[in-house]
């Protein structure tokens, strides 16, 4: 056998202890990956432009209070919102097509009640003091809203509440069952202690505006619709008919008045569910009346939902024609309906049907069918007509020679009457008095539109601010940019609820709470759309090994002296939080 | 411990014995019961060992040459496509002198898509540097595994231990399945030559010139020399602890016989079978099973052939527009001989056609009333086809 040469066991190998990084492969890259977060579809839906894909992001990370303080930086009243928000939010969550949309709205209430109950105090982006002040008139969603971001933004606020609590619809419109005292109290003793000042019980005349405008720098008029619009039908002023609004302020003030039998309640809005939920549990049965298909109804669908689920009936297409009293009873005469084409808003648009008409009779009759402003100086003058008056998306600003700048907001001037865009208006007011304050009328239109999210219409205190969301592109994530590998089917939480025989007797809250570990793992199924959560897919599948971390891992960037271009890092993102561009491109 | 395994069980019990660290594989059928048990094995901790699940065969290799290169022992099991797709990364074992062992089950390659027997696809891979070991039945699985490790250690080149499709991976057989206090006394713990370590950074495979490539191939080359040298070194520790032995080559009635069969992996069993009824009609006949492909054992080969009159080579493999790949080897060891017998190649079994012991014995009546090979490769029990018009 021939000596074993190879065996010495001394390898002939070669190996190097030179950097190669005098290679720079850099310049073989004709592709350019880049961080660019994006903007998340959530964030775009909701009125208030909240950074949804972060807050979830937060939350995951258990920073429960920075994630509340992200939402109070757009919106401060998560904890209204976590309940009575439709949350628009969750209809645009891409996760909708992988198998269900995050519930926001639950993660939302989450943060809001964990900060009451921890007594959390916000530490947000205060401005330094303007030495201006602002007279805000109602204490609503609207009104609180503007003073919050005023506050912010370094205003001294006051607002003017007729009412003997601050609150308005939030307080006397909404049933305790979806809002709670309690919560709405929480959330205006935290507007307080930040330094808005609540003035209740201190109604403002027509007279007292008039001098509000020589005595403040910019007024907010957020005063809502709070008259009902009465039936325009024989004997609707007659007995047994009540306006729906009335009946709501009445339980929330504390009356405890039974309604046996059977009411009707005429209109297919929130308040016509509100109303007839609150007939249930004080002992009686409920029919709503409504002269659309039940799909037309502008009630938000969940609420229509969990209104059939405690018994109400739906009737629809049937039009109220007249009202006659009985004996203490009334019989309501109601013209059937059909559906003949649409409307302009999409709707099914209704005819009298050949039907002879329906008579029922029920107890006591309750008008939902709308509501206007309660005194002729709330509704703001027609946009466009002099100079003075500018439409804001949200808002009506009016700058004549009557004294200061006044902004009309809330359901006086939002196309959807509702609290969530009734907040958007708010704060659309806040900004626009500050860039009428600091660079001018001139400056509005542009300023207010560098301040969109995704192109809008929801503006960003923190992108006005030049918070870190400035640097976002307006690019909306589809789900077809979404890497769904990396991302694993998750049953969304399901909302634990008060049992329907437990909601027929009290008003209070149906919807439970749910555990710090349920919020934590409802808010992993998040995509994050567009931004970036550290996951470090990128760092890991960088064959050149260029992704640079900075020590505390926050901060990544790409060296390009050795980056050449491969794409993975882009590709393997799961969020669309990176771009990849042809070099060279601007 | 005796035991009822399939071949694909075996190779698991040999890399369970042999302490591997790391396991990477990427599932193909008729491989996949080998990793499987494995992947359980490291799940409910009989093994100590990390199981990289990886998206492809060819990251697959890269992985384990990146875990062998920091110093720990390796395994991963593969066929067919599957090592075709690994084959650029073969290459880079062989020449970063890394002793990984495979598994590699031989399966046809497609199209037709085919899953059963068939030695091309490791015999392709056959000029990467690797040693190949084909095996006959379920204990020489076992036994060949556990000794690649050694083997390979010894001479710092990759070693696969190849098996047959369904016929031994998916064979129950009795299998004596070793004490793991005696494979420790056969194979040591892996003492690799170099490591990467953090702790002293440089780079392995920079860029090499013409300078000095040349020696680096010699030196592999070198080593495939001392892996024949020492192979039977290896056998021999192997059989003191544990009293079996295989060889490199095995001669099955060859002194007498003047017609030797050259067979390898399970063909050698049907072909023991054949002779038994050939010698029963007094014809000289004999077989030479090859275990050792790479390095092929030349000098084995030339030794027990040499004696012989004709020699036929069954391939269940080709190498198309030349011959069988046994045949090729045998007629290269042989050439340089004065004298040497005419190789007879026959082509018998491909995508995994049985090769019956009625098959070799028609094979040997041809061949036997044959003076000379009428064509290099014959192949047999073509049927008549149906052609697409």
């Amino acid at each position: 056998m021939e000596t074993p040469t190879a065996l010495q066991n001394i390898l002939y190998m070669p190996r190097t202890s030179t950097t190669t990084e005098s290679n720079k492969t850099g310049s073989w890259r004709f592709l350019r990956p880049r961080y660019e977060e994006k903007t998340s579809p959530c964030s775009v839906a909701c009125p208030a432009g909240e950074d949804i894909a972060r807050i979830e992001m937060l939350i995951t990370q258990g920073a429960f209070k920075e994630a509340w303080e992200t939402i109070l930086l757009e919106n401060p009243l998560p904890g209204v919102c976590g309940r009575v928000c439709y949350h628009p939010c969750e209809g645009r969550c891409n996760r909708r097509e992988f198998d269900a949309a995050v519930a926001i709205h639950t993660m939302e209430r989450f943060l809001a009640d964990a900060a009451a109950r921890n007594e959390t105090k916000p530490a947000l982006p205060l401005q330094p003091a303007t030495g201006r002040r602002i007279a805000i008139i109602g204490s609503g969603p609207a009104g609180l809203s503007a003073a919050w971001f005023l506050n912010i933004l370094g205003y001294e606020t006051e607002i003017f509440e007729a009412m003997p609590a601050a609150g308005g619809m939030l307080r006397w419109g909404i049933p305790a069952y979806r809002l709670p005292e309690a919560v709405l109290n929480a959330e205006i003793a935290r507007i307080e202690a930040q330094g808005v000042r609540i003035r209740t019980g201190e109604a403002v005349s027509a007279t007292r505006f008039e001098e509000m405008l020589k005595s403040y720098d910019a007024l907010f008029i957020g005063c809502g619709y709070w008259r009902d619009r009465p039936l325009d039908i024989p004997g609707a002023a007659g007995p047994g008919v009540e306006d729906g609004i009335s009946f709501l302020r009445e339980i929330r003030g504390g009356v405890k008045r039974d309604v046996p039998g059977v009411s009707a309640v005429i209109g297919g809005g929130n308040t016509a569910i509100d109303v007839a939920r609150s007939i249930v549990r004080r002992g009686g049965k409920a029919v709503i009346v409504y002269r659309r298909r039940r799909e037309d109804m502008p009630a938000f669908t969940e609420e229509v939902q969990s209104a059939g689920e405690e018994g109400v009936e739906i009737r629809e297409l049937l039009a109220p024609v007249r009202i006659d009293a009985a004996g203490g009873d009334c019989v309501l005469t109601l013209q059937p309906m059909a559906i003949a084409g649409q409307d302009r808003d999409g709707r099914g648009k209704i005819v009298a049907a050949a039907d002879a008409p329906v008579m029922i009779t029920v107890q006591r009759i309750f008008t939902a069918t709308g509501a206007g402003a309660a005194a002729p100086w709330h509704t703001p003058p027609v946009p466009g007509a002099p100079e003075a008056i500018r439409g804001l998306s949200h808002c009506v600003l009016v700058q004549d020679d009557r004294g200061a700048p006044v902004v009309y907001g809330g359901d006086l001037t939002t196309a959807d009457k509702n609290v969530t865009q009734a907040i958007a208006s708010g704060k659309q007011a806040a900004l626009a008095l500050d860039i009428l304050f600091r660079h001018g009328a001139g400056a509005m239109r542009d300023r207010l539109a560098s301040c969109l999210v995704g192109g809008g219409p929801s503006l960003s205190l923190e992108i006005y601010l030049n918070g870190p969301r400035r640097e976002r592109n307006a690019h909306i994530v589809a789900y077809e940019e979404i890497n769904a590998d990396y991302f694993q089917y998750e049953p969304r939480v399901v909302q634990p609820r008060l049992l329907i025989e437990e909601r027929h007797s009290s008003f209070d809250e149906i919807d439970l709470k749910i555990s710090a570990h349920t919020a934590m793992r409802e808010a992993g199924r998040c995509f994050n759309c567009g931004i970036c959560n550290g996951c470090d897919n990128c760092y890991l599948f960088c064959p050149d090994v260029s992704i640079l971390r900075s020590r505390d891992m926050t901060d990544r960037h790409i060296d390009y002296d050795y980056c050449k271009g491969c794409g993975l890092c882009v590709v393997e993102c799961p969020r669309n939080a990176m771009t990849l561009d042809e070099e060279g491109t601007p | 411990m005796k035991k009822v395994l399939e071949g694909s069980q075996a190779v698991a019990e040999a890399v369970r014995l042999a302490k591997v660290q790391v396991i990477s594989a990427y599932p193909i059928t008729p491989q996949t019961h080998i990793v499987e048990l494995l992947s359980d094995y490291v799940t409910t901790g009989k093994m100590n060992a990390k199981y990289l699940r990886v998206e492809s065969e060819h990251s697959c290799m890269a992985a384990l040459i990146g875990a062998q290169s920091a110093g720990v022992r390796t395994f991963t099991a593969t066929c067919s496509q599957g090592l075709a797709l690994m084959h650029e990364l073969l290459h880079w074992a062989s020449g970063a002198r890394l002793p990984i062992v495979m598994g590699e089950v031989n399966r046809a390659l497609a199209p037709g898509w085919n899953i059963w027997s068939d030695q091309t696809d490791s015999l392709a891979q056959r000029d990467t540097g690797w040693m190949q070991i084909y095996c006959e039945d379920s204990q020489e699985v076992l036994d060949s595994t556990i000794m690649a490790y050694r083997l390979a250690e010894r001479v710092n080149l990759p070693a696969m231990v190849v098996l047959d499709a369904f016929f031994l991976s998916h064979t129950y057989e009795p299998v004596d399945v070793p004490e793991q206090e005696e494979v420790d006394r056969f194979l040591p713990p892996y003492n690799p030559v170099f490591i990467l370590d953090p702790k002293h950074p440089y780079s392995l495979s920079p860029l090499v010139t013409p300078n000095a490539y040349l020696e680096m191939r010699h030196d592999i080359a070198l080593a495939m020399e001392d892996a024949l040298a020492i192979f039977d070194e290896v056998e021999g520790e192997f059989a003191r602890i544990l009293g079996r032995r295989y060889g490199m080559v095995e001669e099955i009635d060859c002194d007498d016989a003047d017609i030797v069969f050259v067979t390898s992996g399970t063909v050698t069993s049907t072909a023991r079978l054949a002779l038994e009824e050939l010698r029963a009609r007094g014809e000289k006949v004999g077989a030479l099973k090859i275990k050792l492909f790479r390095p092929f054992p030349v000098e084995a080969v030339r030794r027990v052939l040499g004696k012989a009159r004709k020699v036929i080579v069954v391939d269940r493999n080709f190498s198309f527009g030349a011959s069988g790949i046994f045949a090729q080897e045998v007629r290269a060891a042989l050439c340089n001989s004065p004298g040497h017998p005419p190789v007879f190649g026959y082509i018998a079994g491909l995508g995994g056609r049985d090769i019956t012991t009625q098959m070799l014995s028609n094979i040997y009546f041809e061949v036997k009333k044959s003076e000379a090979p009428r064509r290099e490769s014959v192949w047999v029990g073509l049927q008549e086809v149906n052609r697409a018009t």
